[in-house]
């Protein structure tokens, strides 16, 4: 009996409690708001001052006067110099100061080296590195960082698909003023190569970023298999067209088979497949069925509604393809994490597949299994009826590509925005990039001019270097709007599940379509629109001829 | 001794942990209730204090989406499974452990070994095992089924993926789950059981009747606190299988992490967070009644 | 006499075949963390060519290794090393103190009140995800971000209800007429609490606090986001070997070893309470 009323009076007590500890949570709750508030609103106007003062400046002094010409390197990187020196003669800047730089571990040794080259200009300024291990903590951090605005880093390295978010939530701050006040170099011969010049660094039309990279797919093949004279023989007899390399996804997909059936053992002593490219739930699955939805003349979003436009005859032709070439795929597509891919091909066991430049690099290196046999390619397109005639349309993503974006936080943007301008300028991007690892060459320059080519001739290959330029031009961006990790993050999911074959591949559409929906619903369809609108606009030109013959444009 | 205590006791008891909670997490917690009934996220482009409400409109769309309520009922079978085969895996080795042997110290410590390593670690290890070119199918499974080994891809269909999730929870945990009963059971008194051998009692009814029954509160206790921290997986889903195939083996833990972190839609993985608090909550309390208010002392 | 032989028998096998089922992948990774890269994805255990080169590469990150010829991709472990070894134990020793005083409170008097007990369990119980971003708006407001003091809070604060629960179980143990002779020979209630209760339960207090230290040590989400370069912990040093060179699983496996290190002193050290201790006092 006491028993059961102590309980019973706990009870109570626990509830009038539970209460109690809600209504003070929210009375806490509301009464942080209202203190917590406060500090970071001045915060805020501090840097909005702050950033007013320097446009002064730029509005008071307008070409900046060349003081003293640092000598033995191009022009933008003399110019970010010499606007270095003159916020230091300014007292803008002062010896000691620091810039920040949020980055992803893979690029540390490519920022290292180009702080390396920056302190034998301007030793006075410091550069401070924040590596953090994998690509989705850089997002991670940054958005934390446009919640807090703490100024923990005055730049970040970010893949362009989150431009969309970095730049609503207030992070990126825009840089066309530094842009033609400093001109880093983005016309004439030196210029990144269009369109994805302007497709990672724009957003609604400003400028946010500064390319860092490029990301662009291309296909790699085994070029020992492909030029076989009797593979070729046979090949040609039991299919009735040629063996090279494929033009169109069609005769990737018999070549793929072709060389499944061979039964042939790798260089490693594995089996050889035809084929290998992303279809795993972690991140890379979209990339595949979003390179050929786009070839096959497909638009992600309606341009005047915003309707989801995948669940279309294009949608359902990439699945039939992306199905069609499982057979001939290792199970590890399916199922292992992105590097696999790079592994199997190194090791000899795939025939083509499909990757970042990286591939090639690692490929070409000297423990690499296919170093003397691994070739480069464009991508295989989609035969598109346009206007009647039949065309093969030919398109290469871009998956992540990373952008420099100088935060609005920062102590200093000019100065942050000039160490970049630095070290993506000609000369000096070209000892970064070609430090290795994840960043990869994207001015034309490097491609063309005899100064820069075989020193990138050396790092990738010549082959190479033709193809990536040719991919480069016919390169489309990743979903650079808002949200675009969301958007992207749903369709992987949904394209993994159809390749292991748990969804349908007309439910996978839909599903994605009314995810796709909502996400657009929650940031208002015509801020969506006008962001998606402006990407549209900066896809490569055989595209949008398909969308304007199939009436999408 | 349940008379008035004294004010000494009363700060002592309540002081150090209120400052810490309050400290630390009670504004943040609050803070997440607020979030929960708005319509913000970081991308929304104003700050949160002035996002407009949302009324219930997070909870409605969480109660509608299948992937949070498959979550929920994939982790609560996890849990379940794994609770229940990881306890009598560690209580047939407690058994079994507790008589001397040679070398029964330094099993000891190899048993518990796994419980020292970082999660991360052994997701990773367990990834590479389960790989096609992996140990699982190239060395283990080759000996019993031959080549057709081969033909099994661990993480392709979701069964078997789900299973390698939960032999990688089992291989780490089962030997917490050991320690506590094997300390429970060299702690029952040997002269109890001598007695009752000597009354004729046979080895399965000591266990049954003697051993067992006195441990009881411990049971409760391991399978309590291993379930607390099986509820949170996300380590191993979140390295071996990527949740995949497709969102097949997406645990609780993924999903809020992939709707919190990767999709940072901060207001709805608030509404979903107190969803699963209120679940929790009376869960929580029903074994806070159950050990404390019913009382343990047997 | 031969159901002796069988029952021994029996107990061998059982217990060699757990031992090899906890060894196995346990080898796969002493073997992995000996393999040059080349051999990190393959099938057999034993290198061709062992090498110690990812155990000098997590100390001085400088070599080539892996995909890509990467180099220098992170900072040493040291630094993460001593600042684990610092928040897990600060954060382990405040929990234990705080969880002791709240336990006894709640064994003797049912003095800190439903709620508080709760919460603790109900904070442990949640997903650090979702909880995780209004810390950090909180934290950056409080300059806590990067800072130990932060993690060391939050960390003591997540798993004191661990100390609470565990050691109430070995107080409620200790007879209540021994504190009762002590008080009626003039002790004070503190004393009381010093000198009779805290050195009976000394190997709850091990206990609780190597179960709360092992879950700190191993945490990762919570100081993923909440550190920068400061306060990294080794967990979050462990993740950064994991992402666009591809998966570093050499030098991944050996930071592993490593990190077990500390543990595994830890539990030696305490080897003597460790199976008593973990009856929770709650067998007689």
């Amino acid at each position: 009996m006491s028993e059961k009323t102590e309980s019973k009076i706990s009870r109570r007590r626990f509830i009038s409690a539970s209460i109690g500890a809600g209504i003070l949570g929210i009375v806490v709750g509301a009464a942080g708001a209202w203190l917590l508030k406060p500090e970071v609103v001045a915060e805020k106007t501090v840097t909005t001052t702050f950033t007013r003062e320097v446009t002064k400046t730029v509005t008071a002094t307008a070409p900046v006067t060349v003081t003293t010409t640092p000598v033995g390197i191009d022009m933008v990187a003399q110019r970010a110099i010499n606007g270095v020196r003159d916020l230091l003669a300014k007292g803008v800047a002062k010896p000691g100061d620091t810039i920040r730089i949020l980055h992803v571990a893979g690029s540390r040794a490519n920022l290292e080296k180009a702080i390396e080259l920056w302190s034998e200009y301007v030793p006075e300024i410091k550069v401070e590195l924040i590596t953090l291990g994998q690509e989705p903590d850089v997002y991670t951090k940054a958005m934390s960082e446009a919640v807090t605005k703490a100024g923990t880093f005055d730049a970040v390295t970010i893949f362009s698909t989150w431009l969309g978010d970095i730049v609503e939530s207030g992070l990126a701050r825009p840089i066309d003023d530094f842009f033609s006040k400093y001109d880093p170099g983005y016309t004439g011969d030196i210029a990144p190569i269009e369109p994805l010049a302007s497709y990672t660094t724009l957003y609604k039309g400003k400028r946010y970023a500064l390319v860092f990279d490029s990301d662009v797919f291309t296909l790699s093949y085994r070029r020992d298999l492909l030029t076989d004279p009797k593979l070729k023989d046979q090949f040609k007899s039991e299919y009735g067209i040629e063996l090279k390399l494929p033009d169109t996804w069609e005769e990737l997909i018999k070549m793929a088979e072709f060389f499944t059936k061979l039964n042939l053992t790798a260089p490693s002593g594995g089996k050889v497949w035809g084929a290998y490219f992303y279809a795993e739930p972690r991140f890379a699955a979209y990339i595949t069925w979003l390179n050929i939805f786009i070839e096959a003349g497909g638009i992600l979003f309606d341009l005047k509604t915003m309707d989801p436009k995948i669940d279309t005859s294009e949608g359902r032709y990439a699945f039939d393809v992306m199905l069609r070439l499982k057979p001939y795929m290792p199970p590890e597509a399916v199922t292992a994490s992105w590097a696999d891919l790079y592994d199997k091909f190194v090791k000899g066991e795939t025939v083509f597949t499909a990757a970042w430049p990286s591939l090639s690099k690692e490929a070409h290196r000297p423990t690499a299994l296919v170093k003397d046999v691994a070739g480069s390619a464009v991508l295989p397109g989609v035969e598109v009826n346009i206007g009647g005639v039949k065309k093969v349309v030919r398109a290469a993503p871009n998956p992540v590509n990373w952008v420099a974006v100088i935060s609005n936080y920062a102590k200093n943007p000019e100065l942050t925005y000039l160490f970049f301008q630095f070290a993506t300028s000609p000369d000096i991007g070209k000892d970064v990039i070609l430090t290795g690892v994840i960043l990869d060459l994207f001015r034309r320059c490097w491609f063309t001019d005899p100064k820069y080519r075989p020193a990138f001739e050396e790092g990738y290959g010549s082959e190479f270097v033709d193809a990536y330029m040719k991919s480069l031009e016919i390169s489309f961006p990743d979903l650079l709007i808002r949200g675009g990790p969301e958007y992207l993050g749903k369709l992987t999911v949904n394209v993994n599940a159809v390749m292991a074959g748990t969804k349908d591949p007309e439910d996978a559409l839909s599903e994605t379509a009314a995810d796709w929906d909502s996400i657009t619903k929650k940031y208002g369809v015509d801020s969506q629109l006008e962001a998606w609108k402006a990407l549209a606009n900066l896809f490569p030109a055989d595209v949008k001829e398909a969308w304007k013959a199939k009436g999408y444009m | 001794m349940r008379s008035k205590p004294p004010k000494v006791i009363v700060y002592l008891a309540n002081i150090p942990l209120n400052i810490l909670l309050y400290a630390t997490l009670i504004i943040p917690f609050a803070l997440m209730i607020y979030l929960a009934f708005l319509s913000w996220n970081p991308a929304a482009g104003v700050d949160w204090w002035q996002a407009p409400f949302a009324g219930l409109n997070n909870f409605s769309r969480a109660l509608q989406d299948s992937r949070f309520l498959a979550a929920l009922g994939r982790t609560t079978a996890f849990v379940i499974i794994v609770v229940s085969i990881e306890f009598v895996l560690g209580l047939v080795l407690a058994y079994f452990m507790i008589e001397e042997f040679k070398g029964k110290k330094i099993s000891l410590s190899l048993i518990i070994y796994p419980l020292m390593l970082p999660w991360v670690v052994v997701a990773l290890i367990f990834y590479l095992f389960f790989q096609d070119y992996g140990p699982m199918n190239n060395i283990f499974l080759k000996i019993i089924l031959g080549d057709a080994a081969q033909n099994i891809h661990w993480f392709l269909s979701s069964t078997t993926a789900f299973i390698s999730l939960v032999i990688a929870d089992i291989w780490q945990w089962t030997p917490f789950i050991f320690l506590i009963m094997y300390s429970g059971l060299s702690a029952v008194s040997k002269r109890l059981i001598e007695a009752a051998q000597v009354l004729g009692a046979s080895t399965r009814t000591i266990f049954w009747k003697i051993q067992l029954p006195l441990i009881r509160p411990l049971v409760l206790i391991a399978v309590v606190l291993r379930a607390l921290e099986a509820f949170k997986v996300f380590d191993i889903a979140y390295v071996m299988t990527g949740g995949g195939p497709g969102t097949s083996t997406e645990t609780l833990s993924l999903y809020i992490y992939r709707v919190a972190i990767e999709y940072h839609d901060i207001s709805y993985a608030a509404a979903l967070s107190l969803i699963v608090l209120v679940i929790l909550a009376i869960i929580i309390r029903t074994f806070i009644w159950y050990s404390f208010e019913r009382g343990v002392r047997t | 006499m031969t159901k002796r032989i069988i029952s021994k028998f029996l107990r061998y096998i059982v217990i060699i075949a757990f031992l090899a089922w906890i060894l196995i992948p346990v080898l796969w990774m002493f073997t992995l963390a000996f393999k040059s890269y080349p051999e990190w994805r393959v099938a057999y255990f034993f290198p061709k060519e062992p090498t110690i080169m990812n155990f000098i590469l997590v100390f001085e990150p400088k070599q080539i290794i892996g995909m890509m010829g990467a180099t220098a991709l992170v900072d040493p472990v040291t630094l993460p090393f001593i600042n684990s070894l610092l928040v897990v134990g600060a954060s382990t020793v405040l929990a234990v103190i705080i969880g002791f005083f709240t336990a006894y409170g709640a064994s003797r008097y049912n003095s800190p009140g439903p709620f508080s007990l709760f919460f603790t369990l109900l904070t442990r119980m949640l997903p650090p995800a979702t909880f995780v971003t209004p810390i950090m708006v909180y934290y950056a407001n409080l300059k806590l971000l990067d800072s130990h003091l932060g993690l060391i809070m939050l960390y003591s604060a997540v798993t004191v209800t661990y100390g609470i629960w565990i050691l109430k179980g070995f107080i409620d143990q200790v007879p209540v007429e021994w504190e009762q002779a002590a008080l009626l020979e003039g002790a004070t209630h503190i004393q009381v609490v010093f000198k009779v209760t805290l050195p009976i339960v000394k190997s709850g207090l091990v206990v609780s606090g190597l179960f709360i230290f092992l879950l700190n040590w191993a945490e990762l989400l919570f100081a993923l986001v909440l550190t920068n370069v400061q306060a990294v912990t080794l967990p979050v040093h462990i993740s950064k070997y994991v992402g666009a060179v591809g998966q570093l699983y050499g030098p991944q496996a050996a930071l592993g070893i490593l990190s077990s290190l500390i543990p595994v002193v830890i539990g030696y050290l305490i080897q003597k309470h460790l199976v008593t201790a973990f009856t929770f006092g709650m067998v007689r």
